[in-house]
């Protein structure tokens, strides 16, 4: 089986900054990743080259085989994203948001019931004509994470899904994810380790663009001596400074 | 084209959501037209002044109500940019030909209902007032008024990509003073001369209203016309080509 994503050395650096700094990873299929770090550690940087939101200063980077630069147009018939900031069209109820987004990448005739499907799957039935914007913040999210799904991507990208759901709606969305899991390639990035331990194949702790460590949490526990992703966490984070 | 399709949806909604397009791309044309009306009515026979005469008004209200459809294709692009959803979507197979006339072809939608809208209700005070309009001519001037809508709707999307939110709908409002004034929409002044006479000239706006008022005239001379249609059409093809090289760049440019 190939890798589902690959970068070699990845850098992104802005005029002041160097936000990520020569990543080099691989991610086979069907795989989870966790991408873990303190803020400003490079996560979303990450996210955004590999779907194409921005662009590399150098480096590889591949999605299924394809590079986000040269091959872009196929990257992004691959990827989804649910982007940090949730993001959708506010005058749009949550029907016609999904149905927007299936008519984007899905064939006509599988759009109604992917709307249908995905609409099930979030538990979204009683707010399906609610306008966007009048959605509390925890289902404004489900609906942004559900537009980055309904696409039916091969790689799935899951900046922060579940800040700011309450503890149903995350165990909820966690279902969903092992759901989803079974059949596409997801990285998520996250600040919860329960989360991270819960749901990640394997775990990646990033530092200041750099990754630190990588490794399932069993490997990372050697690694460090420490018991539970919290205790491994906070033993990288305090090695680091 | 699904996806240009699907993106032209969105936007309609979001225009005909919005009660502030009812009110300025559809309301207002209609009251202007009513007070321009009410203020010839008051203006003596004798002074031979058919300024504000319901014909010369109906050819300047079609092109007034397009300078507010500039002004919503400006706000709509910069909100949108402002907003995460637009990034979003640049991760997705949309191409700029998408979004430019995802944009564009509600916004003539739009510009078409207003048409047929605003000159229904000429029609109205043409039968009130003492000058009768030619129901062929204002029907054509729904259709051929197209040109100046895509070319007001690039307009405003070449504002929406360059000027934010708050700059986009400020330099809309000058550029719809100027052009009532330039385009000649409440008074003909062609007659004037001066500068203002030569940046008239060099302006599409004059040309469609111009154009706008020759068809419904059923005037197809070619001063009175043919040229003002070739000036129009030039401008809004060149000037729609500007607005997809603008939000072309700028996409790129938002992703560096
Ligand atoms: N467009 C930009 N211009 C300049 N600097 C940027 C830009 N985007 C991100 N950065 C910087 O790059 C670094 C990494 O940012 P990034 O958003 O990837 O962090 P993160 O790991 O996602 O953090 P968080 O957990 O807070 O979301 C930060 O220092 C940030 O200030
Ligand atoms: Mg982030």
């Amino acid at each position: 089986m190939g890798y589902a994503i690959k970068t070699e050395k990845l850098i992104k650096s802005y005029k002041d900054k160097t936000a990520v700094d020569g990543l080099s990873l691989t991610v086979n299929e069907g795989e989870l990743i966790a991408l873990l770090g303190v803020n400003g550690a490079g996560k979303t940087t990450t996210v955004k080259m590999l779907t194409c939101l921005t662009k590399p200063t150098e480096g590889k980077a591949e999605i299924m085989g394809c590079d986000v630069i040269k091959d872009s147009e196929k990257v992004k018939r691959l990827v989804g994203v649910s982007p940090q900031d949730t993001s959708v069209a506010e005058n749009l109820t949550v029907k016609e948001n999904l149905e927007f987004m299936a008519d984007i990448y899905l064939p006509k005739d599988k759009t109604a019931s992917a709307v249908e499907k995905t609409i099930k799957a979030f538990n979204l039935d009683e707010f399906k004509d609610k306008k966007a914007r009048l959605l509390s913040g925890g289902y404004k999210r489900k609906l942004s994470i559900a537009m980055a799904i309904i696409g039916e991507p091969k790689v799935l990208f899951l900046d922060e899904p579940t800040l700011g759901l309450d503890v149903l709606a995350r165990r909820q969305l966690w279902r969903e994810i092992e759901e989803l899991k079974k059949n596409i390639t997801i990285v998520l990035t996250t600040h919860y380790m329960e989360e991270a331990q819960a749901l990640a194949d394997r775990i990646v702790i990033m530092n200041e663009g750099k990754v630190m460590a990588i490794g399932t949490l069993g490997q990372l526990e050697n690694m460090t001596g420490k018991k539970g992703l919290e205790d491994v966490f906070v033993s990288i984070a305090e090695k680091m400074e | 084209m699904k996806r240009t399709m699907a993106y032209a949806k969105r936007n309609l909604i979001e225009v005909y959501r919005d009660p502030l397009s009812w009110i300025f791309c559809i309301a207002f044309p209609i009251v202007m037209l009513i007070i321009m009306s009410v203020v010839n009515s008051s203006i003596p026979k004798e002074a031979g002044n058919t300024m504000f005469r319901i014909d010369n008004l109906s050819g300047g209200i079609v092109v007034f109500g397009q300078m507010f459809i500039m002004l919503f294709t400006a706000i709509a692009v910069a909100k949108d940019r402002s907003s995460t959803f637009l990034t979003r979507l640049y991760s997705s197979p949309m191409k700029s030909f998408d979004f430019v006339w995802g944009y564009i072809l509600p916004m003539l939608l739009t510009a078409v209902i207003q048409a047929f809208v605003s000159l229904c209700a000429a029609f109205v005070i043409s039968l009130i007032s003492d000058y009768s309009l030619n129901i062929a001519g204002l029907l054509l001037t729904v259709i051929l008024s197209l040109p100046s809508a895509l070319m007001f709707s690039a307009i405003g999307l070449i504002f929406g990509t360059l000027c934010n939110e708050k700059a986009a709908p400020g330099i809309c409002s000058v550029l719809i003073s100027l052009g009532s004034m330039i385009g000649g929409i409440w008074f003909d002044v062609e007659a004037a001369g001066g500068f203002m006479y030569n940046l008239r000239k060099c302006l599409p706006f004059l040309y469609a209203t111009r154009l706008a008022r020759s068809v419904i005239d059923m005037n197809f001379g070619v001063k009175e016309f043919v040229l003002p249609l070739i000036v129009v059409v030039a401008a809004a093809t060149v000037l729609t080509l500007i607005a997809s090289i603008v939000f072309n760049s700028r996409m790129r440019a938002d992703q560096m």
